[in-house]
């Protein structure tokens, strides 16, 4: 009987560590500082994965937080570092985005305050594991989507995406317990191509426009 | 029943035929033959099969199932017959007509793209005509729309036949749209697609049905023509090679009516409700002006197949005020001046089929000779063309309304209509129908100026350039195509009681004519005869006279010579083509009557020869115009104010990626919110 | 009966060769008229019947530029109009072929013999044939409204547009009963003037350029086409006066046929229609020919009388 309490309790320090760690990438500006916050996350959201695995008893989740952790937490940021060295851009900051950055971490209060009332309106709270993180993954989807509206740089940009990915990678672990392996494997090949295209898009666009201000694709507008 | 079943198969095989030979064998030397010769023996037989519909009963037949909702099915009453009758006998005269016409396009590369677009457009008008159930008619006639589309924008080189090929689309995209609603609406109430449940009229609300029928009459009428949607008659009609402009002015318009006709007199039982009244002014209004309207700009027009397109929205409306009157009198009960409103109207829709089409095929035919369509470049055409001047001066005789020939029957029909408004148990009705016979006689004098300037300025007098002197007369199939329907025009006018006769068994009607020899007459309240006419009767009396004065003439005057000498040109000698009537001064008199309607600038620079003497002039350039109210403030104002609020609109159009998330993210954030709330309680 | 039948046919054709036959000597008496009016002698009233013999057996002169239609207009012109004489009565209070046609039909025949003439005009290639032929086009296009309204207003009051019904009714009742019917004769007289070229619409002896719209039209015709012309034109004035003269002043129609009776009746005719046309030139000699523009004032005056003319009957 004390067991199941401080599972209770694990989880949701996990879910707290996981939302402090995405607060994280919102408030960096530096291109190296937000791939660092990145790789923080995405480390802690493997061994959230593990909990799970550790609590509800299915071992593919070991599996799958070991991908995790292998694809997303190293292949990918040394992708991204490698683009960011290459990049001559003089400015390797994000300056002035469009909601500075105080006010984006209230707002991402906000939002994580809507995805919890949003879940508990949802039907399905059969589960611990379920109740606990479903809101968190709501967030981290929302905070992503968040990132990519009020940031200039396209890197940003590319790092809401991944957290976006984040959330609903937690989404559907924490929802199907870990749907099949292949599946899993999949979706991360997946991420990591795109990730190789973006930067490689990254890449030329800095070299086109001289910057990786997306400002620039607004001149493609039909006028 | 089975032999009707197999006429229909073969009608639409040999249309097959017409438009894949037509196709395959391009560019060979009996193209023409190949495609326009199945489509003319397709025209007849689909006139047979009118003709047995009318003598047996009316086909119905179901051919496929797809799931209960959407059944192929046909249903040929009289109603669908008389039009078919219509379809039938136009293309008939037009297909031989084309043998020889369109070896103009022969240069063309897609020459036979107009063949194949050509049996497929009457195909497809036959098919909406004869289907039952609302998703085959909008496919149908859908179908009608693209083929005209593509059959206007054949010549495509010319720039401005694109326009108004766009035009023309969006327009009658717009009334496919009205009319689609229309039948939704139906739908919705009766749960089934076939026209059978939209028969059924005690389930269907009053106030539904009205709706529905405002809504199809709008869409219908588009298509018809009535103003203010008709800007895109004369765009489109004149852009398309001559055949075709027969074909739709002739027979599309007639389409429309064909749909118009179906929704009064067959989904609705007209004489149940008082409401009909207004929608039967309302009628009566929208065809008035569109009568009016239609003639005033055709008499100023100086294109000839712009001229003959506007004379169509005149004549489609008053075909209009002969519906309308008889939904007004059979809203009132008046069953026998309902009848004869109605017969008025269809005998007018017969016979601007008839006579327009003959009108198009000549004005294709002066085309095809003189390259040109300015009438200020034609004149004296009828020492050159003479079988063609005859056919249009048949055609023009029959447009205005003279007797003897088939106009003048409708004409009168309609008027007697108008005239009996007196017996309507409502003063304020019978005034503002008196109005209706005012503008109603203007169009009817204006129509009379329209053709004696067209076929004046044409046909007579000299010729005004090298076009038109070097014209010659057409080959033999147009003139037999032509011929064809000039003779329906003089039948129709001699001996009405056959247009009589298929009105009346077409359309159930209560009215019983029997010999070539009957006179048409309406008795009036205290019994006596209101009015009578008898054609036959009319025809002997003219050849008598004629006869009596030619004998008189010989009597009296002895012999006489005939002498063959110059115009009187007061001494001057050598009248040049220069000093006859022009076409614009011809029509100046009435265009400054009209000027409010037509807003005429005259522009004038002199060239002198010094500035001190200003009587002495070099050279006088005039510019002449009048304007398109239409055109300009209708539809220009509505353009400039839809494209005012759609560049607002386009701020929404912001190029950066970040707004386009910020949108996404909105509108997941409010569907969750939305569930949220919807599921809590 | 059938006798009583081919007697009325009889009566119908006599009636129809009255009408003939007598117009030109109704264009005589109104020239006549006229000259004295205007301290002339003036030809005898006999004259045009002499005009029309005479030119009968002239040469023709055909100009080179016009094709059939100029031939063939005057022979058209004559048989419209004397077919429409066939439906109007005279002396009689109906007429035996009421049942072919009715007073449309009449309009729809003069408007044939118009639309042929103004073809003529323009056949010629000259400039004189285009300027009659527009400014005819332009008085034809205002009056046909005034017309129809005046038909309509004729046959509200007496029930009908066959003529002989509109007669026998006309002849039951007196114009003072209905005054609506006084707005209709004014219209009507205005209508006449303008479809028989009367000032102020135009002046049937003038030459001018400035002031003919019927008789350019018919300039270029000559000998037999002419005489035509003339005396159809002759004819259209001749029913225009009888069916004013039936409408509005139709007393003394003969009800049996007897030889006394029709004989009375003829002189009555001749009489009325005598001092229809000695007014209508009392008319001419006090106006002058208007400017082409002002015209339609005058005959929207008709159409607002004609108006006034309906709104009576619903009163």
């Amino acid at each position: 009987m004390f067991d199941l309490p401080t599972q209770i309790d694990l989880l949701h320090v996990s879910a707290v560590i996981l939302l402090i760690a995405t607060f994280g990438i919102v408030v960096r500006r530096g291109f190296s500082d937000l791939l660092h916050a990145y790789r923080y996350q995405t480390i802690i959201l493997a061994g959230v994965v593990a909990l799970i695995a550790f609590v509800t008893g299915i071992w593919e989740l070991y599996i799958v937080s070991a991908l995790t952790l292998g694809i997303k937490a190293i292949i990918i940021p040394k992708v991204l570092f490698y683009v960011t060295k290459k990049l001559d851009s003089p400015i390797k900051l994000e300056m002035n985005p469009y909601v500075s950055l105080r006010i984006s971490v209230i707002v991402s209060a906000l939002l994580v305050t809507m995805s919890y009332f949003t879940a508990l309106q949802l039907p399905i709270s059969s589960d611990d594991t379920i109740s606990v993180f479903l809101p968190v993954s709501f967030s981290l989807f929302f905070i992503g989507l968040f990132i990519i509206i009020s940031r200039r740089k396209a890197l940003s940009q590319i790092v809401g995406l991944l957290t976006i990915e984040n959330g609903l990678f937690l989404f559907a672990v924490v929802v199907t317990h870990g749907f099949s392996l292949i599946i899993e494997i999949g979706l991360m090949a997946d991420i990591l191509v795109g990730v190789i295209i973006s930067s490689i898009l990254l890449f030329r666009m800095s070299q086109t426009f001289d910057s990786i201000d997306i400002k620039n694709l607004e001149s493609l507008r039909d006028d | 029943m089975s032999e009707n079943l197999f006429i229909i198969y073969v009608i639409f095989i040999f249309f097959s035929i017409g438009a894949t030979l037509g196709l395959f064998t391009r560019g060979q030397k009996y193209n023409t033959y190949f495609t326009y010769i199945p489509s003319a023996f397709a025209s007849f037989l689909t006139i047979v099969l009118s003709l047995t519909v009318f003598s047996s009963e009316n086909i119905h037949l179901t051919f496929f199932n797809i799931q209960h909702l959407f059944d192929f099915e046909i249903f040929i009453d009289g109603v669908a017959a008389f039009f078919l009758l219509i379809i039938g006998l136009i293309s008939f005269a037009i297909s031989i007509y084309s043998l020889s016409y369109s070896k103009k396009f022969d240069d063309k590369k897609n020459n036979s793209a107009l063949g194949m677009l050509f049996n497929v457009f009457i195909i497809s008008m036959i098919l909406v005509v004869i289907s039952n159930n609302v998703f085959f008619f909008l496919i149908f006639w859908e179908l009608m729309s693209l083929t005209s589309f593509f059959l206007v924008i054949y010549e495509h080189e010319n720039k401005d036949n694109l326009k108004s090929g766009m035009t023309y689309l969006v327009m009658t995209h717009l009334g496919t749209g009205f009319i689609f609603a229309s039948f939704i609406l139906m739908y919705t109430q009766t749960g089934n697609f076939s026209f059978d449940s939209f028969r059924d009229i005690s389930i269907i609300p009053q106030y539904v049905k009205d709706i529905a029928f405002v809504l199809a009459f709008v869409g219908f009428g588009t298509k018809a023509g009535m103003v203010p949607l008709h800007t895109w008659l004369p765009k489109a009609h004149p852009s398309a090679p001559s055949n075709v402009s027969a074909l739709m002015s002739a027979v599309m318009l007639k389409i429309a009516i064909y749909g118009m006709v179906r929704y009064l007199f067959d989904f609705n039982a007209v004489d149940s409700s008082p409401d009909y009244v207004w929608l039967g002014m309302g009628i009566i209004v929208v065809g008035s002006i569109s009568a009016l309207v239609g003639i005033l700009y055709a008499l100023v027009e100086n294109d000839i197949k712009r001229a003959l397109a506007f004379s169509s929205i005149e004549n489609v409306g008053i075909i209009f005020i002969g519906l309308g009157l008889s939904v007004v009198f059979a809203a009132f009960h008046l069953q026998s001046l309902s009848v004869l409103a109605f017969i008025a109207s269809m005998f007018h829709t017969l016979n601007h089929s008839i006579f327009k089409g003959l009108l198009f095929m000549t004005a294709g035919s002066i085309h095809y000779s003189t390259h040109t369509k300015n009438i200020e470049d034609l004149g004296g055409l009828i020492k050159k063309m003479p079988w063609t001047a005859v056919m249009f001066l048949v055609g023009s005789i029959a447009i205005i309304g003279l007797p003897p020939l088939n106009g003048f029957i409708s004409e009168w029909l309609t008027l007697q209509s108008l005239l009996a408004v007196f017996q309507i148990p409502s003063n304020i009705l019978q005034v503002s129908l008196a109005f209706a016979i005012l503008v109603f006689a203007l169009t009817i004098g204006l129509s009379g100026a329209t053709f004696v300037r067209l076929f004046g300025i044409t046909f007579l007098s000299k010729s005004r350039s090298t076009k038109a002197a070097n014209a010659v007369e057409v080959p033999k199939f147009m003139l037999i195509g032509k011929a064809i329907l000039a003779s329906s025009c003089i039948l129709l006018g001699i001996l009405p009681f056959l247009g009589m006769n298929l009105i009346v068994s077409a359309f159930n009607l209560p009215y019983m004519p029997s010999s070539p020899f009957e006179t048409i007459s309406i008795a009036n309240t205290v019994d006596s005869n209101f009015a009578s006419l008898m054609m036959p009767g009319v025809l002997v009396i003219l050849t008598s006279v004629f006869v009596g004065i030619f004998v008189f003439v010989r009597i009296i005057g002895c012999k006489t010579k005939t002498v063959k000498y110059g115009t009187w040109d007061c001494g001057f000698g050598n009248l040049s083509e220069k000093t006859q009537y022009t076409a614009t001064s011809l029509a100046e008199p009435l265009r400054r009557i009209f000027g409010v309607f037509y807003k005429p600038h005259n522009e004038i620079n002199a060239d002198f020869y010094t500035k001190e003497n200003l009587y002495l002039k070099k050279s006088i350039h005039v510019i002449s115009t009048t304007r398109d109210i239409f055109d300009e403030k209708l539809y220009g104002k509505t353009i400039s104010g839809s494209l005012f609020v759609l560049n607002k609109i386009r701020k929404i159009q912001s190029g950066k990626v970040n707004v386009y998330i910020l949108y996404i993210m909105i509108t997941l954030i409010a569907l969750l919110l939305f569930v949220g709330f919807g599921a809590h309680e | 009966m059938s006798d009583f039948f081919m007697l009325e046919y009889g009566l119908g054709i006599l009636q129809v060769i009255l009408i003939i036959s007598l117009s030109p000597l109704i264009v005589g008496i109104m020239r006549k008229t006229k000259a004295k009016s205007q301290k002339r002698i003036g030809s005898g009233i006999f004259q045009p019947y002499y005009d029309i013999i005479k030119l009968l057996r002239k040469d023709e002169i055909v100009s080179d530029q016009s094709s059939w239609i100029f031939r063939a207009t005057p022979w058209i012109n004559f048989v419209t109009t004397t077919s429409a004489a066939f439906f109007i009565p005279t002396f009689l209070v109906y007429s035996p072929f009421g049942v072919v046609g009715d007073i449309l039909l009449v309009v729809g025949l003069f408007a044939l013999g118009r639309f042929f003439t103004m073809l003529a005009g323009l056949d010629v290639a000259s400039s004189f044939g285009g300027l009659g032929s527009s400014r005819e086009m332009m008085i034809s296009v205002l009056v046909e409204p005034a017309l129809f309204m005046t038909i309509f207003v004729i046959a509200l009051f007496y029930g009908g547009t066959n003529i002989s019904t509109i007669v026998s009714s006309a002849n039951d009742t007196s114009i003072l009963i209905v005054p609506g019917i006084l707005f209709a004769l004014i219209a009507f007289f205005i209508i006449m003037m303008a479809e028989t070229g009367k000032l102020p619409f135009d002046n049937p002896s003038t030459h001018l350029e400035l002031t003919m719209i019927h008789e350019s039209m018919i300039l270029e015709y000559s000998g037999k086409s002419l005489a035509l012309m003339e005396w159809s034109h002759a004819i259209k004035q001749m029913i225009l006066f009888t069916l004013f003269v039936d409408i509005f002043f139709p007393w003394s129609f003969v009800e049996q046929i007897s030889l006394v009776g029709i004989s009375l009746g003829i002189l009555v005719f001749i009489a009325k229609v005598s001092a229809l046309a000695s007014f209508t030139t009392f008319i001419e000699t006090r106006v002058a020919k208007w400017r082409l523009f002002r015209v339609s004032d005058l005959i929207a005056m008709a159409i607002s009388s004609s108006m006034i003319g309906v709104i009576f009957f619903f009163l």
